[in-house]
């Protein structure tokens, strides 16, 4: 017999309440991955939009709702093209439509067609609308294959009949899946004359994008200058609530794991006082009784930790059917979040077990073997 | 607890040693000593106090009064590295046995070794045991699967694990019948011959018989 295989007897001894800790730890874990995948992808869906633009440096109003929503003069973008450093500024408007039921949220593009190569669109087939063709889309790749449309068909979107002049790609996934037109088009749609939702920044060569950055936040401080994803929260309040929201759960969730595991390790405790008694009298070291107890805990919450990380998958597929996420949430699984789950799991493990290892370490010997 | 010389005075000095619990003396001052290689009997009416000078012995508690030596080792208010003390210096078998009951027979002598002996020895020394007592065919048995006597010789093959000089025994042959209790017996004599210690709390005649001495313990006094 060896420490770990008597670990595993004691485990075995009780599978009804190891299997409930476990449950515990699962339901734990499945909060932390499916909200840890659902932040992480809603932040990934709203940095893309970012980094459609080939830029150094995105602009968008500071402290906006949601980085959509956010508003910027044309005049403001022109004038942070004279800022010193700046080699071109381009301002691009953002909306969203619902084209049918399958592709309920459309992000549309407006942008004059000077500004595509700047903004890294590359046509792939066809030509560019014109500069105000309030009848002409440009489709990504992406999106015309999911609708089934080509060059030169006609596309509804919002009771709006365009003919589609070309198909391009962007430098990021998501910008294929957008669609494009005449700035001063989708202006007109949103009644948002001579207003762009972002700028998009190329520095000089040789000149620094902290330093820019810096001037133009200086000199526009009701903008938010944006260089990396960590920098998005200072414009789109939404991402930081749900960063919150998520940070929220995992503190609910760790709560209600680490209550599960205490109930039952100090359950536990309390039926096996005799058996701690006999190990102390037998001379093992206090370490040791809590190395047994915490192991216990351990073992069972890893293995609730992998089935949480399976319901956890279980949960995001449910949520990606959604009709409220369709289009919106796609999941990605970084591989940090086996380690989160692990962390977790040893983490509620140590938390729960450690007052009923330290009171377990404390049983007196002759008090154990007294009892009866 | 003071580390002292194992090849120098007695095994077991107990001098001016007491117990009470409240009102209730447990034991009243005794002075024993044990000389290293000695098999030695306590007996006494019930309640006199042997259990608890074997704990006390055992430093599973502590006296009220006077001193305890076992091994070498000073008991008492103080005292330190217990744990090597418990496991490496004395083997108890408890009256009541004390057995893990989710553990085998075997898996309860070699959890006396755990963090003291090897994987390999652990096996090798509970195997060799659990033959010496004659529970090889009981090995794999828990001890509620056991009778009170086969109990009784796995808490006895537990004591003597780790090879402690000392062996503290309270009522081992109680449970057993002639055959059983006679192979104790030996086995406690031929511990003593090479060199170990046992003292043995019993009514038990056979046992009384067997060992080189019998002290009696006086009953102890009640109140005050």
């Amino acid at each position: 017999m060896t420490f770990i295989g008597l670990i595993l007897r004691n485990i075995r001894a009780r599978p009804l309440r190891s299997a409930l800790t476990a449950l515990a730890v699962a339901i734990g874990v499945m909060a932390v991955v499916a909200l840890g995948v659902l932040t992480d992808s809603l932040n990934h869906t709203a940095t893309q939009i970012l980094e459609i633009g080939e830029a150094d440096l995105t602009i968008s109003q500071k402290n906006t709702d949601d980085i959509i929503n956010s508003t910027i003069s044309q005049e403001d973008i022109a004038k942070i093209g004279q800022v010193p450093g700046v080699r071109r500024a381009v301002g691009a408007l953002l909306g969203t439509d619902a084209y049918d039921d399958q592709h309920p949220l459309v992000i549309e593009v407006g942008l004059a067609p000077e500004d595509q190569a700047p903004f890294g669109v590359n046509i792939l087939e066809g030509r560019s609308y014109g500069t105000d063709a309030a009848n002409e889309i440009m489709l990504g790749y992406v999106f015309a294959s999911s609708v089934g449309k080509r060059v030169g068909d006609q596309i509804t979107i919002d009771d709006n009949t365009y003919t589609v002049t070309g198909l391009y790609s962007t430098n990021v996934s998501f910008g294929n899946s957008t669609v494009m037109m005449p700035l001063s088009h989708l202006q007109g749609l949103n009644r948002l004359d001579g207003q762009v939702s972002l700028g998009f920044v190329q520095v000089d060569k040789g000149a620094r994008v902290e330093t820019v950055g810096k001037a133009i936040d200086e000199a526009f401080p009701q903008l938010a200058t944006i260089a990396t994803a960590s920098d998005f929260g200072r414009a789109d309040r939404n991402l930081m609530l749900i960063g919150a929201a998520n940070t929220g759960g995992s503190i609910l969730a760790a709560l209600i794991a680490i209550t599960g595991v205490l109930n039952t390790s100090l359950l536990s405790f309390f039926e096996r006082i005799r058996e701690f008694g006999i190990y102390r009298s037998i001379g093992w070291s206090r370490r040791r009784v809590i190395a047994l107890v915490i192991g216990e805990a351990v073992v069972v919450s890893v293995v609730g930790a992998a089935l949480g990380v399976a319901l956890g998958w279980g949960a995001i597929n449910v949520l990606q059917q959604l009709d409220q996420l369709r289009g919106i949430f796609q999941p990605i699984y970084k591989a940090d979040i086996f380690t989160r789950s692990l962390s977790f799991g040893l983490t509620v493990a140590f938390l729960g077990a450690l007052y009923p290892a330290l009171r377990a370490a404390l049983v007196a010997p002759i008090t154990a073997v007294r009892r009866e | 607890m003071s580390r002292g010389n194992h090849n120098d005075g007695p095994a077991i000095e107990a001098r001016g040693v007491s117990k009470r619990y409240g009102r209730t003396v447990a034991l009243a001052p005794i002075d024993l000593s044990v000389a290293r290689g000695e098999f030695v009997v306590l007996v006494g009416p019930s309640g006199c106090g042997k259990s608890t000078l074997v704990n006390m012995l055992g430093a599973l508690e502590r006296s009220d009064t006077g001193v305890i030596e076992v091994a070498g080792h000073r008991l008492g208010r103080g005292a330190r590295h217990l744990n090597h003390f418990r496991r490496m210096e004395v083997g108890i078998a408890f009256q009541l046995h004390n057995l893990i009951p989710r553990l085998t027979a075997r898996e309860n002598v070699q959890a006396a070794m755990l963090g003291a002996a090897r994987r390999r020895d652990r096996v090798e020394r509970s195997e060799e045991l659990l033959d010496a007592l004659d529970l090889t065919a009981r090995a794999n048995d828990r001890p509620p699967t056991l009778s009170g006597g086969e109990r009784q010789r796995v808490a006895i093959a537990r004591a003597l694990a780790n090879k402690p000089p000392v062996i503290l025994a309270d009522e081992p042959t109680g449970s057993l019948d002639d055959d059983a209790a006679e192979l104790v017996i030996d086995i406690f004599k031929e511990w003593c011959l090479e060199g170990g210690t046992v003292l043995a709390v019993s009514h038990d005649p056979r046992l009384s018989s067997a060992g080189d001495r019998v002290v009696t313990i006086p009953v102890a006094a009640e109140g005050g």
